[in-house]
C-alpha cells in the first residue's frame, strides 16, 4: 500500500501550520477530487490533513452579502433560501454541477479547487501532461479532445476548469477569503484562477499552506434575474460542454445591468466582461445577444474535437439570455 | 402429454426466484467469495500498442511490503494453446515479450492485501522497442481479411438489378467502437488444491472456461471446477476466456495460496473486449413505388492481431425484407486493438442501423410512409431459400407498434412538428434478429417429499434463466414454481451452453422440457410396476400431472402423488438427463426465423443546440412464446437501453497514435442516465415458434437492436439531418 500521514487538527492555525510545513501535504475536505486523484495515482501526497471539523461550516447573511464558510457542502448552500430567492442561478449550478451522493460530501470551498477532468491529467500512464509534471508537454492537443477548453487554451494545456458553480459566482464578484500563517487575504474570484500560460500546474493563486475559509456572495439587487445554462451529451451526471450563468436587470425592454460568466469552454470560469459592455442599455434582441456571444467568444484556441465548441458555446449564452430577458 | 399446448403466449410474470438472495446481498458473485489464506493479484499492463519488451524491472516491486510473488514474461509458466470455443480465446498471456495492443498484461503481482498487490504493480519499470502501430482501419498496410466466415450471401443478380433500379439508395453507414461495461467487476478467484482446480468466475459460460483453463494448464477437464452461480451482468464480455483468468490459475500455484484477481473498471475496457467498429456499405435498389429489387451490404469491422471475431454485420440484409436479389458481404481489418468481442447483439446492431437507415431513406426518396415501407417489404417467407419461417411477427410488430404510438398523428413533413425550441420527429425501425442455438445439457430431480430440483452448468447472467426455467419444469411436472429449486452456475453439473446469443432459454428449456417429459414416464414406469398402483394399467399417454400428482386423464382421483411413488419403492429421489441439440432448417422445412420487433421513437432537437432528446419509446416483439412476461420485459427494456446508449452516447475512443482507450472510466464513457430514458411501452406479440418443443425465440439481444435507426430516422423527420455514423451527438446534428 502507497502509505501517507493522515492528521485532523482541532483549530484552523494548526491545520495551516500541518500543511505549511510539509511541502508534500495536502488538506482533505470533501475528498471527491483529492481522494479520486490519490487513487488514479496522480496525487501522492505524504500527509493529508483533514479539516472536515474545522468550524469554517455555514452561510451567514451579512447585509447584501452571504458569506458561506468553505466547508459548507454544496447541498447546504443549494438549499439557502435567500440564495434561493436573489441568485437562483447559483442554486441551478450547485443542483447541475454534481449527483446528490457528491453535494452531501463536495464543499464549497474545495469545490472552487477541483482539478480538470482531462483524460490525460488523470491517467499516469500518459507521459505528455504539462499540468500533471511541468516541461512534458501535452497530450490532449494531439488526441482526441471534446470535454477542453477553447479559452484561455494553448498548445501547452486546453484542460478545462469544470466546476459549475464557479461560474455564476465568478459573475457576482464573489470573494475568497484565504488564510495563511501571515494573516487574512481577500482575492475576487476572477482573479483567483491563473490562465495556464506556460504554467498549467500552477492553477490559481493559492501559495502552498494557504487555504480558503470561506466565500462571500454579493447578493444581486432584488428583481435581478438569473438562469444558469449548462449543456451536455447526456441529460445529467456529466461536465457541461457549454454553459452560461446570466444574471440581469431589465428595465422594460432595455437590459439595465447585466452579468455574464461561462463555463465548459474556458481553462477558467470565464467571466464575460465584453458581453456585459454590449449588454448594458442594450434591447434584449437576438442582435444583441449574437453580439454580446461575439464579444465573449474571442480568439478560441480549438482543436479538431473542440471546434463546434466556438458556435455552441455563442448559442447556449444567446439562449441563456433569450429565456432569462423573456 | 407434457407438449406444451397453451395457445397464449405470456407466462406468468412471477417475480425472481434469485430477486430475494440479490437483494439482501446474499448471492455471492465471484468478487464476494473469499478463501482462508487467499492472496490478491494486480495486474500491469502495456503502454505501447505495438513492440517488444527489452527490459522488466521488478526489484522495487518485488521488495515491496507484502509482495509474494511477481510474474512475468521472464517467469511465467509455459502454457498450452487455448483451444477454440466457437470462436477463438486469447492465447496465455505472459509467454513472449511481444506486445500486440496498449493494456496487455505484462505482469501479475501477488501480495497479502489487495492494496500492496495495487501499489506494488506500480512500481514495475518497463522498457520497450515500440514498433509502428496499426490503428486506423483505412490503413493499407492492415491485413484484411475477406468472406471470414464463408457466409458471404448472394442471390440473384444485384448487379444488374442496381443498374436496372429506377431509385437508388448508395450510402455509407458506420457506428463507434461501444464498450460492454457489465456493473459486476469481472473476478477470478483461483483455488488449487493438489492437482485440482476451483474457480470463482465471471463469465457467461462455465464449461467453456473449464475446458479453456483445463487445456492451458494441462488438466483433465474434471481437474477443474467452475463455479458461476451468479455474476454482475455480461452483455457478452464473459463469452471468451480472457487472459485475466489464466493470469490468476498461475499466480495461485505459484504462491501456493488461493489468489483473487478482480479486474478495476479502466482495467474492463481493455481485458474483455468490445463492440467492434463498423464501416457499412449499403445499395438500394427499388422500383418507383418502394418495393425492392436489390439490396447490397457489404461491412468492415475489425479485429485484433491475435483473435477472432464472428460479427457479420451484412447478414440482417439476408433475412430482414423480400428482395429478389440480394448481397451480403462482410470484411474484417486486423489492428493493434484490444480484443473486439461479442457485445449484445453483435453485429446485428450495427447492420440493423445502416440497413434501418437506408431502408428509411428509400422511403424518403419514393415518397412513401417509411411504416409502409417496411410493411410492403416485408418477407412472406424466407427471401434466401423460399422456406417458409418458424414464425415472424414483424407485420403485427409493426402494426399494433404504430397504433400504440399513433404513428397515424405523424405529420409526414420534414420539421412540421415543432414544441417550442424544439423539432419534433417520429422514427421507425423494424428488427428481424438472428437465431442461434447450441446443444445443452439439463437434469430434472424429483425427491422424496415430491419437490423437484434442476441441474445444469450454465449461468444466469441476470436474465432471469432461474425464475423461468424453475416456472417451465413446475409447469411440466405439476409443481408450484416454489417447490422447482435450481442448480445452475456450475461446471461439474451437466454441462451446459453459453448464456448468450439469445440462444440460451431454448437450448436450457428444451432439455428441461425433455427431461421433465423423461421423468415423467419414468415415474408411470415404476408405478406400472407396482400392481396396487391406481396408475398400474395406465398407458403412458393417458397420464395427466398437476399438483404433484400423476392421474388418468379426466379422472383426477385415479392416481397417486410423485412422493408417494418414491416412497413405495423405497427410493429417494429420481431424475432424467436430456440433451437439446437445436433442430435443422432442413429436416424441420422451415426457417427458424428468431425474434422480430419494431421500434417507434419520438425524438426531440433543440434546433439551435443539436441537441437530441428521446420523449418515448414504443418497442413491439415477437419473442415467440414468452415464459415470463415480467423478465422478458426487463430484457427489453435494459436492451432499448442499451440502444440509446448506442445511438447517443457510446463511444469506445482510442488515441490514434498510442492505442490507448482515452475514456476507460464511467466518467469519460457515457451511457444513458435515467434522465436520457423515457417512458419506454414494452409490448410482446406473436405466437409460439414452431422451431423448439417449447415455442421460445430469445429475447436477450434484440431489444437493443433498431433503436438506434429509430432515433436517427426521427431525427431526419424532425431536421431533414441524416444521421449516418453512431453515435449521434450535437456537434454532428447541430447546422
Amino acid at each position: 500500500m502507497r502509505e501517507f500521514r493522515y492528521e485532523r487538527p482541532a483549530t484552523v492555525a494548526e491545520a495551516i501550520r500541518a500543511v505549511a510545513h510539509d511541502p508534500e501535504a495536502d488538506f482533505l475536505a470533501g475528498g471527491t477530487t483529492e481522494v479520486d486523484l490519490m487513487k488514479d495515482g496522480v496525487f501522492h501526497p505524504d500527509l493529508l490533513v483533514d479539516i472536515t471539523r474545522l468550524p469554517l461550516r455555514g452561510v451567514r447573511r451579512n447585509g447584501t452579502m452571504l458569506q458561506v464558510g468553505a466547508l459548507t457542502t454544496m447541498e447546504e448552500l443549494a438549499a439557502d433560501r435567500t440564495l434561493m430567492e436573489r441568485a437562483p442561478f447559483v442554486v441551478e449550478a450547485l443542483l447541475r454541477g454534481a449527483s446528490v451522493q457528491l453535494r452531501n460530501m463536495a464543499t464549497i470551498g474545495g469545490n472552487l479547487l477541483q482539478r480538470t477532468r482531462c483524460r490525460y491529467f488523470r491517467d499516469p500512464a500518459v507521459p505528455a501532461c504539462n499540468k500533471r509534471e511541468p516541461g512534458t508537454g501535452c497530450e490532449a492537443v494531439n488526441s482526441v479532445a471534446r470535454m477542453h477548453a477553447i479559452l484561455g487554451a494553448s498548445p501547452a494545456c486546453i484542460a478545462l476548469h469544470a466546476s459549475d458553480v464557479a461560474v455564476p459566482l465568478s459573475a457576482l464578484d464573489a470573494v475568497v477569503h484565504i488564510q495563511s500563517e501571515e494573516g487574512e487575504r481577500l482575492v475576487p474570484l476572477t482573479q483567483f484562477y491563473l490562465m495556464p500560460g506556460e504554467t498549467p500546474d500552477r492553477e490559481n493563486v493559492l501559495r502552498h499552506g494557504e487555504l480558503i475559509t470561506a466565500v462571500d456572495i454579493p447578493l444581486p439587487p432584488e428583481g435581478t434575474r438569473s438562469i444558469y445554462l449548462k449543456i451536455r451529451d447526456r441529460a445529467s451526471y456529466e461536465f457541461a460542454l457549454a454553459s452560461a450563468a446570466v444574471a440581469v436587470i431589465m428595465d422594460g425592454p432595455v437590459i439595465k445591468e447585466a452579468r455574464v460568466a461561462m463555463g465548459g469552454v474556458g481553462t477558467i470560469p470565464w467571466r464575460g466582461f465584453e458581453a456585459e459592455e454590449v449588454l448594458r442599455e442594450a434591447p434584449a434582441t437576438p442582435d444583441t445577444f449574437r453580439s454580446a456571444a461575439d464579444g465573449t467568444i474571442r480568439d478560441p484556441f480549438v482543436v479538431p474535437g473542440t471546434a463546434f465548441k466556438v458556435e455552441l458555446a455563442k448559442r447556449t449564452l444567446i439562449r441563456a439570455l433569450t429565456e432569462v430577458t423573456s | 402429454m407434457t407438449t406444451i399446448q397453451q395457445p397464449r403466449i405470456l407466462g406468468a410474470g412471477v417475480d425472481r426466484v434469485d430477486g430475494p438472495l440479490k437483494v439482501t446481498g446474499q448471492a455471492r458473485y465471484p468478487n464476494d467469495v473469499n478463501l482462508p489464506g487467499m492472496a490478491y493479484a494486480a495486474v500491469v499492463r502495456s503502454t505501447i500498442p505495438s513492440g517488444r519488451i527489452t527490459r522488466i524491472d521488478t526489484t522495487a516491486a518485488g521488495k515491496s511490503p507484502g509482495v509474494l510473488e511477481v510474474i512475468t514474461h521472464e517467469n511465467a509458466d509455459h502454457l498450452g494453446e487455448a483451444p477454440a470455443t466457437f470462436i477463438k480465446n486469447p492465447q496465455p498471456p505472459l509467454q513472449d515479450d511481444v506486445i500486440r495492443y496498449y493494456g496487455q498484461y505484462v505482469a501479475v503481482v501477488v501480495a497479502d492485501t489487495q492494496q500492496n498487490a495495487t501499489a506494488a504493480a506500480g512500481l514495475i519499470e518497463v522498457d520497450y522497442d515500440r514498433h509502428e502501430a496499426i490503428l486506423d482501419p483505412h490503413d493499407p498496410r492492415a491485413e484484411r481479411i475477406k468472406d471470414p466466415w464463408g457466409e458471404d450471401t448472394a442471390w440473384g443478380d444485384v448487379r444488374t438489378a442496381l443498374k436496372r433500379a429506377p431509385v437508388m439508395i448508395d450510402q455509407t453507414y458506420t457506428t463507434s467502437e461501444n464498450t460492454n461495461n457489465p456493473l459486476g467487476l469481472f473476478t477470478t478467484l483461483a483455488s488449487w488444491d493438489g492437482d485440482t482446480l476451483t474457480l470463482h468466475d465471471s463469465n457467461q459460460w462455465p464449461n467453456m472456461i473449464q475446458q479453456v483453463v483445463a487445456a492451458m494448464f494441462g488438466l483433465p477437464r474434471d481437474a477443474v471446477r467452475v463455479l458461476t452461480p451468479f455474476v454482475g451482468g455480461g452483455f457478452g464480455a464473459g463469452l471468451r476466456c480472457w487472459s485475466h483468468i489464466p493470469l490468476a490459475v498461475m499466480a495461485a500455484r505459484h504462491v501456493g495460496r488461493p489468489v483473487k484477481l478482480e479486474l478495476t473498471r479502466p482495467e474492463m475496457f481493455t481485458g474483455l473486449g468490445h463492440r467492434t467498429s463498423s464501416i457499412n456499405w449499403i445499395r438500394l435498389g427499388a422500383t418507383r413505388d418502394g418495393r425492392l429489387t436489390a439490396i447490397e451490404h457489404e461491412s468492415l469491422t475489425t479485429l485484433p492481431l491475435d483473435g477472432d471475431e464472428y460479427e457479420p454485420c451484412s447478414s440482417v440484409s439476408t433475412w430482414s425484407y423480400a428482395s429478389p436479389n440480394v448481397t451480403a458481404r462482410d470484411q474484417q481489418v486486423r489492428l493493434n486493438i484490444p480484443w473486439t468481442n461479442f457485445m449484445r447483439a453483435p453485429g446485428d446492431a450495427q447492420g440493423n442501423f445502416a440497413l434501418e437507415s437506408a431502408i428509411d431513406e428509400l422511403a424518403w426518396e419514393v415518397g412513401l410512409d417509411p411504416l409502409e415501407i417496411r410493411l410492403l417489404n416485408y418477407a412472406e417467407v424466407d427471401p434466401k431459400t423460399g422456406r417458409p419461417w418458424s414464425s415472424n411477427a414483424l407485420r403485427q410488430c409493426l402494426e399494433v407498434g404504430a397504433q400504440r404510438f399513433g404513428w397515424s398523428n405523424r405529420n409526414p413533413e420534414i420539421g412540421s412538428m415543432r414544441d417550442g425550441h424544439e423539432l419534433v420527429g417520429y422514427g421507425v425501425a423494424g428488427v428481424s434478429f438472428f437465431w442461434y442455438q447450441q446443444p445443452c445439457s439439463a437434469t430434472v430431480i424429483v425427491r422424496g417429499d415430491g419437490s423437484a430440483y434442476i441441474r445444469s452448468a450454465v449461468t444466469d447472467i441476470g436474465t432471469g434463466t432461474y425464475t423461468i426455467m424453475a416456472q417451465l419444469a413446475a409447469g411440466l411436472l405439476g409443481l408450484e414454481v416454489d417447490q422447482v429449486e435450481m442448480q445452475l452456475g456450475d461446471s461439474s453439473m451437466p454441462v451446459g451452453t453459453a448464456a448468450g446469443g439469445s440462444g440460451l432459454t431454448a437450448a436450457l428449456g428444451s432439455a428441461v422440457h425433455d427431461a421433465c417429459g423423461r421423468l415423467i414416464k419414468k415415474f408411470v414406469e415404476l408405478a406400472g410396476t407396482d400392481p396396487f398402483s391406481p396408475l398400474a394399467d395406465v398407458p403412458f399417454g393417458d397420464v395427466e400431472v398437476s399438483e404433484g400428482r400423476l392421474f388418468r386423464k379426466g379422472e383426477p382421483t385415479r392416481g397417486e402423488s410423485l412422493a408417494r411413488i418414491l416412497a413405495v419403492h423405497g427410493l429417494t429421489e429420481l431424475s432424467a438427463e436430456s440433451t437439446s441439440t437445436p433442430n435443422s432448417a432442413d429436416q424441420m422445412g422451415m426457417t427458424p426465423a428468431g425474434a422480430r420487433g419494431a421500434r417507434f421513437v419520438e425524438v426531440r432537437v433543440d434546433e439551435d443546440l443539436g441537441r437530441v432528446r428521446v420523449a418515448r419509446i414504443v418497442t413491439v416483439n415477437d419473442g415467440g412464446r414468452i415464459l415470463n412476461e415480467k423478465l422478458a420485459r426487463s430484457q427489453i427494456l435494459g436492451g432499448t437501453v442499451g440502444g440509446v446508449g448506442m445511438a447517443l452516447f457510446e463511444d469506445t475512443v482510442t488515441d490514434k497514435d498510442t492505442g490507448r482507450i482515452a475514456n476507460a472510466t464511467f466518467g469519460d464513457y457515457l451511457i444513458p442516465v435515467n434522465a436520457d430514458i423515457p417512458d419506454v411501452h414494452v409490448e410482446f406479440v406473436g405466437e409460439p415458434d414452431a422451431f423448439n418443443p417449447i415455442g421460445v425465440k430469445g429475447v436477450g439481444e434484440i431489444g437493443l437492436v433498431g433503436v438506434a435507426a429509430a432515433i436517427a430516422n426521427g431525427i431526419f423527420h424532425a431536421t431533414g439531418k441524416r444521421m449516418r455514423s453512431l453515435p449521434i451527438t450535437m456537434d454532428a446534428v447541430m447546422d
